[in-house]
């Protein structure tokens, strides 16, 4: 099967180029977006069944063999993420053609959305660390274009930070792919993982902290985050929400697959990572609650939800990494759904400040029922996914003896309840104040059919997940075993 | 069982979705359920007495030892006959509480059948991660609930509170709950019962869970969220806040009594509340007008005495916890329902303003009064059978400090009694008295049987249980297995003759009725009682506190400003290496100088990169820029990197044109130059910076010991790769990937820097349409000529350098650079729309077919069924070029070189037009 | 590596960084450039440095390692084709504001001084109000 590991990323590609040529005709992009992006589902569920039942595929591209080419490495981590993201792809996709906005009045739309595909799933696929750094390129180069479709004064200014800030964060990536190549001779992710153990120690640990930081920047942990919340929220809604459900934890995916690959258990900054991920959750969450704007108030909880999953990774057990596995995908879902509902909830009533608009539990209760639904399960509520989550986080971290941590942990999820019920009552409940936009007309008013479907769609989604936590759990610890397990993957990658 | 609880899912779900048309009919099909479980619980109860219990068993998340596990033994089968048959009681009396029209009853309908249903799931839960999910839907279903009347600032506000509060003693139950569950290795709450661990670990456990307790039951000091919850519909409170979801923090303490009572934090934490609680709450319902919130208070005084019934965990005193409970839940339950029924007729619930109820309402006032004798103890309400036992209970002086407890207990009940009388007489004696002098308000008219009915049987079932307590003695017999030693079977009795606990009761009557009559004299002692900090207070500040925090440290971590944002980043991205480096020291020793022919072009390069800081103009900062560029391949040359450098030329160059061409428009000087302080900061951080990459760069340079891979490259270049020139066949075959996807960056790039450069200019201008040829520079002839006679020449030379590439330094990438620069000597001479007449096709159209030449080349060979990106080859002669081996990689190097060519025309599609045409 | 081609690129970073942490974007752009130019010495000092890979000319000992040139190649590349976007939004900015400033975000300097949750506390001043009885 190894011929299906690297069709998720040319595919995209080629469906790039060609809605580049037929760039006259709308109709025509929105075909090739959605067929490319409905095969990618298919594909990667295919890839993630054979993955989990006949192991790790890999693919040589080129026919070059590691260490010598790139090699496209297809384990449950990527197999499994791979395929939430191209379901949350192919759903926004469909939201942003429902929205009046981005998508129809840029010809470049559809195009970069492809490539911001590619981007992620080769960075998912990828074996090779050089070649990571070209995936996350793609992706963000992608994610600028999107970004400042429309150049509105705020996205430029916006855009600025955000493309600065991953200049920055690039430019650390090539330093540091430079000084890992001069001290392994590789950018082989096998390859450094095997010869990682001939460095001093202090020189590993000084490398995992510096792709910790170059990484950190893109899954935005504290104090790396600054960009995010002024940017995220400029983009039309179908993008900022498929930025806060997958860029994020494209980021998250590269710290995690690194961290546990390429150093061995003795230079991991475990104790660096429990701090950073404990100011994380709070500084994020604290922002959270500061904000009137919907759409901030989301961003800020990205922040404190990455904390959550830095926590778990920080603990560097098998119990703790399957918990973050859980948390990734449960986030991904959800994140993105919260968007969606925002972006409607805006469409609805005319402005995304909870201090302008109100009373839509009454004119709009399914918008009500969808978002109370996703505010509780990232607030971890139970029957919702985020509770699946967050106990595993728990049980990890106290099988862990890390009470501290875990205490944070649970008191920002109180918080995180809290900024979550303030868009409830402030959007849903109070009554629309007086000085509020006049609301849209009715007519207009009315979600529009493709916008609310796929918002449905994955909001059903994340429930989903929560119904079928069990076997979602079990293949999440397959997958952190795998992860823990660096000579098996090695052994997949160069047969030695 | 299962099956039960799913039925209250489906019938509240649906409630919810579509109950708006039942109208107030919706109660009564939400009461559906409930009287289920009511028949499917009294059908268990003989088993359940006879000791074996029901259970089912549903697994969730097994790896988390996740799983929907029942089990209905005679504590839960108590507990849910009171929810079932409250719950239809309060079902059928909201059918007619409600006015006909009022808005969202199907919303209302629904969650309480939501809540029942959670409700009975937390009871019968038999493994505790489950019971804490039922506990927190209890929690969300009551949030809804309280916020029912949403457009009111206080409902929101009393919902949140009541959220806040039981849901942060959750998280801490919750993590009672995980360490408490690690520590007996098994999630199953009778497993865990039935061998309760011990240890400190469990002893902190223990304390997590009786805070989750304390909250949930409103136990002082966090009780200020239950009469705040008043704030939610009457019939609602009667369910929720008085006689179920409350409870469940002494069911809770009840459950795990019998096992974990003598752990060291038990009795002190859970005594100490409860008392507080019980003494404070009458104190608080003695001062209220409002007859609900006089309710409200006595509930969380009855709370406490609860609470200090089943902390204290002897079979006598969880015995009389039992009947209190049973006993509480029918008369405050009722009593809650009889001021509905007031406050429904009357429009009023203050005891001073209540009008006189004329004899039409002798119905209520029986019912009132029979539900005030159980509440207040007197003899014949199940009440005084709950008191006696507690009396006695407490008495045997079984723990520390039982005669303290049994005086605040005594205390407790005065007050309990003293409400009471002030309840009924406040409520249904005085307003008559009232009414004497006042004979124009004529009486308002009884409610409807229907309405008066439930509570009525419940007042009734209270007396019965009064006048016959042995009734229960199987069910409290049953109820009390979890005490495996020394729990003999119960026997209730009305008379147990004269004794202390008698003694006790008389005097409780006695010293509550004088409290109530000497109410006017004790008011300012009691006032003093009520001054007590209360929780609410508490909240609040913590409330305003968390504004003012979040805001603080937000304006200061998210300051809004760039420079800052980039300083802290690299900054961290220098000192966290750096102290990971220092920690550990290791020094591979001194590199050669290496001074010498590198030299002088290190120093230019350095030069003009400080040129590039310090200038003030952009325009000569942009070409310093240039100049540390061409001094960049000058260095690649003498590193033995010609590609590299033939690269950088021309990027250079274009990127220098491109620069110029934005540079142009731009003010031409910087100015606002900032404060030597902020210089000073920017100093400190480039110099840690540079410090940290040098001495980085050296140690890794000494470090290596195993050969770089490309090693194999160099030998397989030729045999395998069929090129010489090895860092070509790098690019397009061995990462062939990444330069895929690199010039997927420049496709995207330039559509995005056209979108951006274009957008709102002119119609469909986004649509890339090449746009008609604008007026350029003034033309100069002779430029114009050479350009026409070198134009040619060097694009040949750029298809030279496609074609000889993968064997000479070259390649498409510079060859398309090359051709763009053709474009740029055309712009030079003669502006934008020279280009335009130069390029027969859009540049969208060069773009797209370049992108799609090399990704098909890509794709090509995994439809042969090899590996992407596979090689192959065939070999010809080619007129001035000579023999060329076509290979698939050169037609992947001709899509390179399209793609380039495209970026640079699109590049000056965007950045083309003269700016007077740009800033309309 | 030699001890001056690492003092170089680590003199490339720190005068980078100083143009990275200003306000104007052009400045930006060049403090941008400069950085990518020190991590590109960095990359082809990594490998060894010697006779132009090609083979036929020269002794295959003698040559420089091939691999860093690629991945610069492929680097020096990427970053050309962002950096022409950023000038698009620099070009972008001065359309709408005449200047490359990036301006601080307005939002993030409204929060320092706002509390948000005001509303809250109020409403809950009156559920704490009403419980006390007059």
């Amino acid at each position: 099967m190894s011929w299906l590991v690297p069709i998720p990323i040319v595919l995209p590609l080629l469906g790039a180029a060609l809605s580049i040529l037929v760039g006259r005709s709308r109709p025509a992009q929105r075909v090739v977006g959605i067929g490319v992006l409905a095969v990618l589902v298919v594909v990667s569920i295919v890839l993630l069944v054979q993955v989990d039942s006949h192991g790790t595929i890999v693919s040589d591209a080129g026919g070059w063999p590691g260490p010598l080419g790139i090699t496209l490495v297809a384990d449950r981590f990527a197999a499994l993420l791979l395929l939430v993201a191209e379901v949350t792809l192919l759903v926004v996709l469909v939201y942003a053609i429902g929205e009046p906005g981005a998508e129809r009045n840029h010809v470049g739309f559809q195009s970069a959305y492809l490539v911001l595909a590619a981007g992620v799933a080769a960075s998912f696929l990828t074996g090779d660390l050089f070649n990571l750094f070209v995936s996350f390129e793609m992706m963000l180069t992608a994610s600028y274009v999107l970004l400042t479709l429309g150049g509105r004064a705020e996205q430029v200014r916006s855009g600025m930070t955000y493309i600065v800030i991953s200049l920055l964060a690039s430019t650390l990536f090539v330093m540091a792919l430079a000084l890992l190549y001069s001290a392994t001779g590789t950018v082989n992710m096998a390859d450094l993982a095997l010869r990682m153990g001939e460095l001093p120690p202090g020189v590993r640990t000084a490398f995992a902290v510096l792709l910790l930081v170059v990484f950190g920047i893109k899954a935005a942990i504290f104090p790396l985050f600054f960009w995010l919340p002024d940017s995220y929220p400029t983009a039309p809604s179908p993008i900022t929400a498929i930025f806060a459900g997958l860029l994020t934890k494209v980021g998250v995916y590269a710290i995690i697959r690194t961290q546990l690959l390429l150093f061995p258990p003795d230079s991991r900054p475990a104790t660096l990572l429990l701090v950073l991920a404990a100011a994380t959750m709070v500084i994020g969450v604290l922002g959270a609650i500061a904000q009137d704007d919907i759409r901030r108030i989301l961003s800020f909880t990205i922040i404190s939800q990455i904390g959550y999953m830095v926590m778990g990774l920080a603990f560097f057990t098998v119990a703790g990494i399957a918990a973050v596995v859980f948390s990734i995908v449960h986030h991904i879902v959800v994140k993105t759904s919260l968007f969606l509902v925002g972006g409607l909830v805006e469409h609805a009533s005319g402005s995304n400040r909870l201090s302008r608009i109100g009373g839509m539990v009454r004119t709009a209760p399914l918008l009500a029922a969808m978002f109370l639904a996703c505010a509780l399960g990232l607030a971890g509520i139970p029957p919702f996914s985020g509770f699946i989550s967050k106990l595993g986080l728990i049980e990890a971290g106290i099988a862990d003896r890390q009470y501290a941590v875990i205490a944070v942990a649970l008191a920002v999820s109180l918080l995180t309840l809290f900024s979550m019920m303030r868009i409830w009552m402030g959007a849903f409940w109070s009554p629309r104040e007086d000085d509020a936009p006049p609301a849209p007309e009715p007519t207009a008013a009315r979600s529009p059919i493709l916008m609310l479907v796929p918002t449905a769609v994955l909001v059903a989604c994340s429930l989903g997940i929560a119904v079928a936590a069990g076997p979602i759990y079990s293949l999440s610890e397959r997958t952190a075993h795998d992860l823990v397990d660096r000579d098996a993957y090695v052994e997949a990658v160069l047969g030695r | 069982m299962i099956f039960l609880l799913v039925a209250f899912a489906v019938f509240g779900l649906a409630l919810i979705s579509s109950g708006a048309r039942l109208g107030r009919g919706a109660f009564l099909v939400g009461a559906v359920p409930a009287v289920a479980a009511a028949v499917w619980v009294a059908a268990q109860l003989g088993a359940v007495t006879s000791g074996d219990a029901a259970t089912a068993h549903v697994t969730w998340v097994a790896p988390l030892g996740l799983s929907i596990d029942l089990r209905l033994d005679g504590f839960a089968a108590t507990m849910s006959v009171i929810i079932a048959l409250v719950g239809v009681a309060v079902f059928v009396y909201a059918s007619r509480y409600f006015p006909r029209d009022a808005a969202d009853l199907g919303r209302l309908a629904g969650l309480l059948t939501l809540f029942a249903g959670s409700m009975l799931g937390l009871v019968q839960a038999d493994n505790v991660l489950f019971l804490y999910t039922c506990w927190e839907l209890t929690s969300v279903t009551s949030f809804l609930l309280i916020g029912n009347r949403h457009t009111e600032p206080r409902a929101r506000a009393a919902a949140l509170h009541a959220l806040l509060v039981t849901g942060a003693g959750g998280l801490a139950l919750l993590a009672g709950f995980v360490v408490l569950g690690r520590e007996a290795g098994t999630f199953s709450l009778s497993a865990i019962l039935a061998a309760p661990p011990s240890g400190t670990a469990v002893t902190a456990a223990i304390a997590l869970i009786i805070v989750g307790a304390l909250t949930k039951s409103a136990q002082y000091p966090f009780h200020a969220w239950l009469p705040g919850a008043m704030a939610a519909p009457t019939p609602v409170s009667a369910y929720l806040h008085s006689a179920t979801m409350v409870t469940a923090g002494v069911f809770l303490v009840g459950r795990l009594a019998p096992s974990f009572a003598d752990v060291v934090v038990w009795r002190p934490m859970i005594l100490t509340a409860g008392c507080c609680t019980l003494v404070f709450g009458g104190l608080r319902a003695l001062r209220q007008h409002d007859l609900k919130l006089l309710l409200a208070f006595g509930t969380v005084s009855q709370l406490g005495l609860l609470m200090i019934l089943f902390g204290v965990g002897t079979p006598a005193s969880v015995t009389a916890g039992w009947e209190l409970l049973v006993a509480h839940a029918a008369f405050k339950a009722a009593l809650f329902m009889v001021v509905g029924i007031v406050d429904h007729q009357t429009g009023t619930r203050d005891l001073r303003k209540i009008p006189a109820l004329g004899p039409s309402w002798n119905g209520v006032r029986a019912v009132a009064l029979l539900a005030v004798v159980s509440m207040a103890g007197v003899p014949l309400g199940a009440g005084f059978i709950a008191k006696e036992l507690a009396y006695d209970a407490l008495a045997d002086g079984s723990f520390a400090g039982s005669s303290l407890v049994l005086a605040v207990a005594v205390a407790g009940s005065m007050l309990t009694v003293a409400y009471a009388a002030r309840f009924y007489w406040g409520g249904f004696v005085h307003p008559n008295r009232r009414a004497a002098d006042d004979t124009a308000a004529e009486p308002p008219a009884a409610p409807s049987w229907v309405m008066l009915a439930p509570p009525a049987l419940l007042a009734v079932a209270g007396v019965v249980l009064g006048v016959a307590p042995w009734l229960l003695d199987h069910l409290a017999t049953a109820s009390l297995a979890g005490f495996r030693a020394g729990a003999k079977p119960v026997h209730l009795a009305l008379w147990h003759g004269f004794n202390l606990p008698l003694a006790l009761s008389a005097l409780t009557l006695a010293g509550g009725a004088l409290v109530f009559a000497a109410d006017r004299w004790l008011r300012p002692w009691l006032a003093l009682g009520s001054r007590v900090p209360s929780g609410g207070d508490v909240y609040l500040a913590a409330l305003r506190g968390l504004g003012r925090t979040s805001s603080r440290v937000t304006g200061v971590v998210q300051n809004g400003s760039l420079p800052v944002y980039a300083g802290v980043i690299i900054l961290t991205a220098a000192a966290l290496p750096a102290a990971a480096l220092l920690s550990d020291w290791y020094w591979p020793g001194w590199p050669a100088f290496g001074a010498g022919r590198e030299a002088p072009i290190v120093g230019v390069l350095l030069i003009a990169a400080t040129g590039a800081a310090l200038a003030r103009q952009r325009f000569s900062a942009a070409l310093f820029l240039g100049v540390a560029g061409y001094a960049m391949a000058g260095l690649f040359i003498f590193s033995g990197a010609p590609d590299l450098a033939l690269t950088q030329v021309t990027v250079e160059t274009l990127s220098t044109v491109v620069f110029v061409l934005v540079l142009r428009r731009l003010p031409e000087r910087f100015e606002r130059q900032s404060s030597p302080g902020r210089r000073a900061v920017r100093l400190a951080i480039a110099g840690a910076v540079a410090l940290t990459v040098f001495g980085f760069s050296l140690i890794t340079a000494g470090v290596r010991i195993t050969p770089p891979v490309s090693e194999q490259m160099v030998e397989r270049a030729l045999p395998d790769g069929h090129g010489h020139n090895v860092v070509n066949v790098i690019l397009v075959d061995f990462r062939g990937f990444d330069t895929l996807g690199e010039i997927t960056v420049l496709a995207v790039a330039s559509l995005g820097a056209v979108a951006l450069a274009r957008v709102g200019r002119r119609a469909g201008s986004e649509r890339g349409e090449v746009q008609p040829a604008a007026i350029g520079p003034r033309r100069l002839p002779f430029v114009d000529v050479s350009v026409r006679i070198v134009f040619p020449a060097v694009v040949l030379m750029s298809l030279w350098l496609l074609f000889a590439g993968h064997n000479r330094p070259g390649g498409g990438f510079v060859g398309g650079l090359l051709a763009g620069s053709a474009i740029t000597l055309r712009y030079i001479a003669g502006g934008i729309s020279e280009v335009r007449g130069r390029s027969r096709f859009r540049p969208w159209t060069v773009l797209g077919a370049g992108l799609l030449l090399a990704v098909g080349t890509a794709v090509a060979p995994l439809l042969a069924g090899g590996p992407v990106l596979d090689a192959s080859l065939a070999s010809f002669e080619l007129p001035i070029i000579g023999a060329v081996k076509v290979g698939s990689t050169l037609v992947f190097d001709a899509g390179v070189y399209l793609v380039v060519l495209g970026m640079v025309l699109m590049a000056f599609e965007a950045f083309g037009d003269p700016p007077a045409e740009a800033a309309s | 590596m030699t001890v001056m081609l690492a003092a170089t690129a680590a003199a490339l970073f720190g005068i980078g960084t100083y143009l990275l942490l200003q306000r104007k974007l052009s400045r930006i752009i060049i403090g941008l450039g400069l950085l990518t130019h020190g991590a590109n010495i960095l990359l082809i000092t990594a490998g060894r440095r010697g006779d132009p890979p090609l083979i036929g000319e020269g002794r295959v000992e003698g040559f420089a390692d091939p691999m860093p040139q690629a991945l610069a190649l492929t680097a020096i590349v990427i970053t050309f084709g962002v950096t022409s976007l950023l000038l698009a939004l620099a070009y972008r900015s001065w359309l709408l504001t005449n200047d490359d400033e990036v301006q601080d975000d307005l939002a993030d300097r409204a929060v320092g001084d706002s509390d948000v949750v005001e509303e809250e506390v109020a409403d809950q001043q009156q559920v704490i109000a009403r419980e006390e009885a007059p």
